[in-house]
């Protein structure tokens, strides 16, 4: 059984980013600027289709479980 | 009494005793990811709302209108002395200093780190907020020391038959 760690790594990435830019978004926001705040909302909604994707891609790379 | 504890009242209860492998209970890789893509979509709907608010702003930039606000008399503000009111809505709090005989400035006076009120320190002339020992310049509102890193919103001000009146808040320079 081999398992592939790309995927959970991808997603730790995902989430990193998603961090980042929430923080970024928030700060931006009282400070007025409003264009980034907006730039940062967008980038946030664009990551969870992606996450979704390298899921449904990663979910069954790997050895399967119950396989010999 | 040992029988007791050994007992298993039913056959079939098996709620407790339903795990067949070792570290069947452990979050596995899969599990895992589904966790971090319900993190992303969590991130995703929570910057919903900052987006609707930062949308609207940016459409009603240009006016934005604010009643003028009647702060004190000149008489009861000493030079030095500072004194509390709230504008433009009645939660938000703000501060108003008399630096000299002619000069007055008003901030909203919630830090811009964690939003606890600051206060006119005269002996050291800085705003000073108690929670994490920010420092903000009375002169500007810029913060000088501590977490803080945003300025404290302006508020601007007009005197008239010998009262201040708060006439609005000023925007951060884009
Ligand atoms: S809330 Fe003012 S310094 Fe933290």
């Amino acid at each position: 059984m081999k398992r592939s760690f790309l995927g959970v790594f991808l997603l730790a990435l995902i989430l990193a980013i998603n961090i980042v830019t929430t923080q970024f978004m928030v700060h931006q926001f009282f400070y007025e600027h409003y264009t980034n705040t907006l730039a940062c909302v967008a980038l946030n909604l664009f990551l969870f289709p992606v996450a979704l994707l390298i899921y449904k891609k990663e979910i069954h790379k790997g050895g399967k479980k119950y396989e010999q | 009494m040992t029988d007791r504890k050994n007992h298993i009242p039913f056959d079939e209860d098996n709620y407790t005793h339903n795990i067949e492998r070792n570290n069947e209970r452990m979050l596995d890789r899969r599990g895992f990811m589904k966790t971090l893509v319900g993190a992303a979509g969590l991130f995703a709907i929570s910057s919903l709302p900052w987006g609707t608010i930062a949308a609207k702003e940016l459409m009603g930039l240009s006016k934005k209108e604010y009643s003028h606000k009647k702060i004190a008399s000149l008489k009861a503000v000493a030079v030095g002395d500072s004194v509390d009111f709230s504008f433009p809505g009645e939660h938000d709090s703000a501060l108003l200093i008399r630096l000299s005989e002619t000069r007055f400035v008003a901030y909203q006076n919630a830090c811009t780190h964690l939003r606890c009120p600051v206060f006119w320190k005269k002996e050291e002339d800085k705003m000073i907020c108690p929670c994490h020992h920010g420092e903000f310049s009375a002169k500007t509102g810029k913060p000088v020391a501590g977490p803080p890193r945003r300025p404290l919103p302006q508020i601007q001000l007009k005197v008239e038959n010998g009262f201040i009146y708060a006439t609005g808040v000023k925007r951060y320079e884009a």
